[in-house]
């Protein structure tokens, strides 16, 4: 089998489901699982990492794996720094989980690893200055120059949700307030329709009526449903959000200047609900407008699965990669070098350069090159 | 690499010196620059230019000017405070110098100059903000200067912190510019003498002025310098207004460092520090994250010289 069709396993660590995939080099998913994040304990959360993967290896040939986790990933992409919805804390995911696999291992921030498989298979691609924006339950952000993710000094680049854009605003998990994922998030949604629902207005009627009477049920979904159907009330909602997120486009794009901007995320289900009035407010707020080109704003195509695909894609770059190294130096195989924890230096080498590749840069160092300097030594 | 020409073109002066490969400026020229008009301004920055390349052997020449910069660096496409649209700045000067000229955002360049020579010296991932009238930004990423898509990213001073906030040059409202410049230093100042505040008051006779309107940046600050208790707490509000910037801007880009560079920084602690303790407040989920590191600019008036001489010299403006 040539590497290069090599399968790889996508892994999304949400706060309450782990949902992982069989992914080929096209994008497409061969195979699906999904089970519920048991506790917050790390060790136990590994546990249920490595089941799944033995339960997908049984059925497919896979090369490597991918872990997208929302959280700060550290610059070299081994460990989770933190972790809004689970225990972690200087987390050593990458090798704690290679230990268990003999599999190499790729850990990518779940913002990251959506907006890589835009770029690769969905809304982002041939994009060169791309900016994704995922609106689900807070605001996950990524950028993408060249095809290159940009992750900043430590890795954690792009945290776009905690941007200021209310001074003494609503509170944010972060710590701060006015953060613009508290105005422009699926959080925000469901808050501003609760809200009106309690206010006891009549024009919140139908949002109650689908809440079963009570207002602590309404969520972002009913609120998108109601607004497909034609509900004023529904729509104003998702105009409100759809104009907080055109509002923060615009300072995005005054600091990065994307070519495209790709919205994704589970509040984007709403569409041109969402997008239009998203436009609207960019062109009004974007600072220059007239006297400058400007960003498209297109919907993600790829769904939910996005960061799943884009982690099992990580990951086979990354394996793809370092086979290549290793066939050509050493008798010591991913699964052995993976098993003992430890990496020879040529790997680590390797590792850095596609790190670069699909962190940093587009040119990676020839590889050829790199094992003539590690022979040389 | 051999000499190179950087320019700044600013509102009042056009300044122009000779950088060599160290970063340091030999010979200068200086010009006013022409009130309206782009052809005599562009006059102006050739003059200035040809007087040094008289007496230097020069490989390029980098003119760093306020406004919308093309990504091929030639043309401006839009000056807030010049007459300039569309306009082809870098060919019309090198048709007339006859060396390869390339035109930068003025806050990129003295970004460059500090990265290159300056406080964040091989820094692979900074911000720069330059502190003067206006918010003036430049971003670093893997040693590369942020261009973006059009060649117009890094514009920090035009991002938004205020719903409906104060009005902007760039047609916005509530622009960090608006709040955390010098330009809202001195408004900020006004307004509290023409409120009638015995404080603003003592402060206005530390400047030797009785009229608010004579007010400037650098007597606020020489005032605060002086300990006058209205002219320190509102260089400290302007301080927490950079900090809070600053910590939304960190979230997007992850630096290691920051530098604080143009004229306001001048102010030094008496802004930095307040600055600072904005910037740890607000950064996000602080506890959980690398800190970067923050502080003044070394190069003072001549980054934007240094900075747009440096990426004259290199042909992709790396
Ligand atoms: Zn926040
Ligand atoms: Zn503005």
């Amino acid at each position: 089998m040539a590497l290069t069709q090599a399968l790889t396993i996508g892994i999304d660590i949400g706060g309450t489901k782990v949902a992982a995939g069989v992914v080929d080099p096209e994008g497409n998913i061969l195979d699906r699982l999904r089970r519920d994040t048991p506790t917050k304990d790390p060790r136990e959360t590994e546990d249920a990492i490595a089941e799944i993967v033995h339960d997908l290896e049984s059925r497919h040939d896979v090369i490597a794996v991918g872990i997208g986790a929302a959280g700060f990933v550290d610059g070299t992409r081994s460990s989770v720094l933190f972790a809004p919805h689970l225990a972690w804390r200087h987390e050593p995911l990458r090798d704690a989980v290679e230990r268990r696999l003999g599999l190499p291992v790729v850990v990518e921030n779940d913002a990251n690893a959506a907006a890589w498989s835009e770029w690769r298979f969905g809304g982002g691609q041939g994009e060169s200055h791309l900016v994704c924006v995922t609106l689900g339950t807070g605001i996950g952000g990524a950028i993408l120059n060249d095809g290159a993710l940009q992750r900043g000094k430590f890795g954690i680049a792009g945290e776009f949700g905690h941007m200021q854009v209310v001074p003494g605003g609503h509170r944010c998990e972060c710590g701060n307030r006015g953060c613009w994922e508290q105005y422009a998030s699926g959080n925000a949604l469901t808050r501003e329709a609760r809200e009106l629902a309690l206010s006891g207005s009549p024009v919140a009627h139908n949002l109650l009526r689908a809440a079963d009477g009570d207002p602590r049920k309404i969520n972002g979904p009913m609120v998108t449903e109601l607004a497909k159907d034609g509900d004023p009330v529904a729509v104003e909602l998702l105009e409100d959000v759809g104009r907080w997120l055109g509002i923060g486009l615009a300072n995005l794009a005054a600091a990065l200047d994307p070519g495209t901007f790709v919205i994704g995320g589970g509040v984007s289900d709403a569409g041109e609900l969402l997008l239009a009035p998203a436009r609207e407010a960019f062109k009004r707020t974007l600072t220059g407008r007239g006297f400058r080109p400007e960003a498209r704003i297109v919907r993600a195509v790829l769904g939910p699965e996005a960061g799943m695909v884009g982690a099992a894609d990580l990951a086979r770059e990354e394996a793809t990669w370092l086979r290549r190294v290793r066939v050509k130096t050493t008798a010591v195989t991913a699964k052995t070098a993976a098993r003992s924890g430890r990496s020879t230096r040529l790997e680590r080498a390797a590792r850095k350069s596609v790190g670069r590749r699909t962190g940093m840069r587009t040119a990676a160092p020839d590889p050829e090159r790199e094992l003539q300097d590690e022979t040389e030594v | 690499m051999g000499l190179s020409i950087g320019i700044d073109v600013g509102g009042t002066k056009i300044a122009a010196g000779v950088v060599g490969a160290d970063g340091k400026i030999g010979a200068r020229a200086q010009r006013d620059t022409p009130a309206d008009s782009t052809d005599e301004t562009a006059q102006a920055i050739c003059d200035a230019a040809a007087e040094l390349i008289k007496e230097h052997e020069v490989e390029a020449v980098g003119i760093g000017a306020a406004g919308f910069v093309s990504s091929d660096r030639s043309t401006v496409l839009f000056a807030p405070n010049l007459a300039w649209r569309d306009e082809p700045l870098g060919r019309r000067v090198s048709e007339v110098l006859k060396v390869p000229v390339v035109v930068e955002n003025d806050a990129n360049a003295a970004a460059w100059g500090e990265f290159a020579f300056g406080a964040a010296k091989n820094v692979e991932h900074m911000v720069c903000v330059t502190v003067g009238t206006g918010i003036g930004g430049g971003v670093v990423i893997e040693g590369e200067l942020l261009r973006g898509a059009h060649g117009v990213a890094a514009e920090l001073g035009h991002m938004r912190v205020v719903p409906g906030g104060h009005r902007c040059g760039c047609g916005g409202r509530g622009c960090w510019e608006q709040y955390a410049s010098g330009r809202a230093l001195v408004r900020e100042a006004r307004a509290q003498a023409e409120s009638g505040s015995l404080a603003a008051a003592q402060m206005l006779s530390v400047c030797g002025i009785t009229d608010s309107a004579e007010l400037t940046g650098p007597m606020i600050t020489e005032a605060a310098a002086a300990g006058d208790p209205c002219a320190v707490e509102l260089l400290d509000d302007l301080g927490r207004w950079l900090g809070e910037g600053l910590a939304s801007i960190a979230t997007l880009f992850d630096p290691s460092t920051i530098v604080i560079g143009g004229g306001v920084s001048a102010a030094k602690e008496l802004l930095l520090k307040s600055a600072q303790v904005a910037f740890e407040k607000n950064l996000p989920a602080k506890a959980n994250r690398p800190h970067p590191s923050f502080g003044l600019a070394e190069l003072g008036n001549d980054a934007g010289i240094i900075g747009a001489a440096d990426l004259a010299r290199r042909p992709a403006g790396r």
